[in-house]
């Protein structure tokens, strides 16, 4: 009698704490920034209870805060972009290599992943102003003669951001690749096709869903950044993540924080959702 | 006709001189912040310039007689410790009833275990830090607490630990349990002297993967920790937006090996594994 009853109990008490975890601290606060968010602000206090939509209006009135969701999707846009095809030629590389180089790639391709965004974040800072290794570098081969300072540009937030996304896109590719077969790239150099017609008509036809995912998932993590284009980026390349801390940790204005993360939540649903459709959509097609 | 011969031969030498140049770049790119940031935190200069003229190992004795530091260092392994912990019993225990058992709503179950996984940090640090600023167990404030923390990262670390452990409980060969139990071997005694030696890479692994994660965290962190309880990570954000120094290529140098050890600790583990397999 207690058998039964016991195996149909069990799993759900294994289950208690991943759900605890996943109801009380991810659920709950998702639902109380949602109820913040439209919560007034008093300047001596971090909120007052009510009800406006003040908060989700400012987003289209404000200058600055449009501008940084206008920043954040550009920045996700190019970074992902470059992204996408630095890791494909990347992985196209590493399958096309004899196996015992593979390793070696792979190990490469981890570090990113391992070490802390900050440290990448303060790698590249050293390597950008006008007495970091750049500069000095071209200095002393002769290339510039005056020094040069590359900080604080969209260029360096985009090389930091790049760096940050490569690994995953890489992993994800490199994956897709492995499971095609290799001889089609030989018949279509049997054929005497060209290698652009090649890549064109042979590889990403078939790699697209592997490019599409690979693509959601460097675009959803830009999207959420702030630190890289804050340390890199110039003052004025503000983004979605940094105007809610501003407005967390600065301002003290914790509705204006929470609303802008509502709008944040929102973009990474709608990127997943769209993905998942494109997905769908292509699959339909090729059967 | 010679035209269609000579392509072919001219064609494969430009796209292997143009594929060497790619990786070659690409391995640059990937290795030039560690490498700079090696040699930084051996430098001798008090600014972080380029040349480095005089080397020295002052910074990392600075780091070790820097209460400040060390003290960030501490909490960084506290904080990862009690993520491990955490996210590993949790992720391990459900992704053991997740392929254990046929469950209703086990879709629903999955999404809800996966969705934090796919939230910028800074939504999960914003949402527990307006949620849970005004709490205290006993007077103990949960806001700048280290336990707050490790909840935090979990978020991130246990849906890791549950897609590793439910490719490891599927991959069981389940006769072998079932052969215990045909013996009579009561289900707990079973699982920790069958199960546990056959997942043992798995737990390991997930233990240091979440261990992993939470070291290198560090937006989070930002929003839930308090002067006493900021991580390597923090004080080193910090230290760059104020004045930064060689110091932080020092913190930078030893979070990565805590990194590293993790990692090798795992490809030790792994290869004993296999060594005992074969023998």
């Amino acid at each position: 009698m207690t058998g039964p009853k016991r195996s149909r109990l069990a799993p759900w008490l294994l289950l208690t704490p991943a759900q605890i975890l996943a109801v009380v601290f991810f659920g709950v606060p998702a639902l109380y920034m949602a109820r913040m968010s439209v919560n007034a602000h008093a300047p001596q206090s971090y909120f007052t209870p009510g009800f406006t939509f003040e908060n989700y209006a400012r987003l289209t009135h404000d200058p600055v805060i449009a501008g940084a969701i206008w920043n954040t999707i550009w920045l996700a846009l190019i970074g992902s972009a470059v992204t996408i095809v630095l890791a494909y030629g990347f992985a196209l590389i590493v399958w096309l290599k004899p196996a015992r180089w593979r390793l070696w790639f792979i190990g490469l391709a981890l570090l990113p992943l391992l070490i802390s965004e900050i440290a990448i974040i303060f790698g590249w800072w050293m390597v950008f102003p006008r007495n970091g290794l750049l500069s000095v570098a071209l200095m002393s081969s002769g290339l510039i003669t005056d020094k040069i300072s590359l900080t604080y540009t969209e260029g360096a937030a985009l090389v930091g951001q790049v760096y940050i996304t490569l690994p995953y896109c890489f992993f994800i590719l490199l994956s897709v690749f492995d499971g095609l077969d290799r001889r089609v790239l030989e018949a279509a150099l049997d054929l005497s096709a060209p290698p652009l017609t090649t890549l064109y008509e042979v590889l990403l036809p078939q790699t697209r869903a592997g490019l599409l995912a690979a693509f959601a998932q460097a675009f959803i993590w830009t999207m959420g950044t702030y630190a890289t284009p804050m340390a890199l980026g110039p003052d004025t390349l503000w983004t979605l993540g940094f105007l809610i801390q501003a407005q967390m940790l600065g301002k003290h204005h914790w509705p204006m924080a929470a609303a802008l993360s509502m709008v944040l939540v929102v973009g990474v649903a709608l990127v997943v959702l769209l993905t998942r459709w494109l997905q769908l959509q292509q699959r339909s097609f090729h059967v | 006709m010679s035209d269609a011969l000579r392509a072919p031969r001219i064609g494969p030498r430009l796209l292997r001189a143009i594929a060497a140049v790619f990786t070659l770049s690409l391995v640059a790119y990937i290795l030039i912040p560690v490498l700079v940031t090696l040699a930084m935190s051996f430098s001798g200069a008090a600014q972080l310039r380029f040349p480095i003229r005089s080397w020295s190992l002052g910074w990392y004795a600075e780091f070790a007689a820097s209460p400040q530091w060390t003290g960030a260092l501490i909490n960084s392994l506290i904080i990862a410790t009690g993520t491990a912990v955490m996210s590993s019993v949790a992720g391990v225990a459900a992704a053991y009833a997740y392929t254990r058992y046929t469950l209703r709503f086990s879709t629903l179950l999955y999404v809800l275990l996966m969705l934090p996984l796919f939230m910028p940090g800074i939504v999960l640090g914003l949402g527990v830090a307006l949620t849970f600023s005004r709490f205290s167990i006993g007077g103990y404030s949960l806001l700048g607490s280290h336990l707050l923390v490790m909840i935090a990262h979990s978020l991130w670390a246990m849906p890791l630990v549950f897609l590793l452990m439910e490719a490891v409980f599927r991959m069981i060969d389940r006769r072998v349990i079932e052969a215990a139990q045909d013996l009579g071997c009561p289900p707990l005694r079973t699982f920790f002297e069958i199960e546990v030696p056959m997942i043992s890479t798995g737990l390991i692994s997930s233990l240091l993967f979440a261990f992993v994660i939470s070291l290198n965290e560090f937006v989070m962190v930002l929003f839930l920790t308090d002067r006493d309880t900021q991580t390597l990570p923090v004080l080193m954000w910090l230290g760059l937006r104020s004045a930064a120094t060689p110091q932080i290529a020092v913190a930078s140098v030893v979070i990565s090996l805590s990194v590293f050890a993790c990692l090798s600790l795992i490809m030790v583990w792994y290869v004993r594994q296999l060594r005992k397999i074969t023998r």
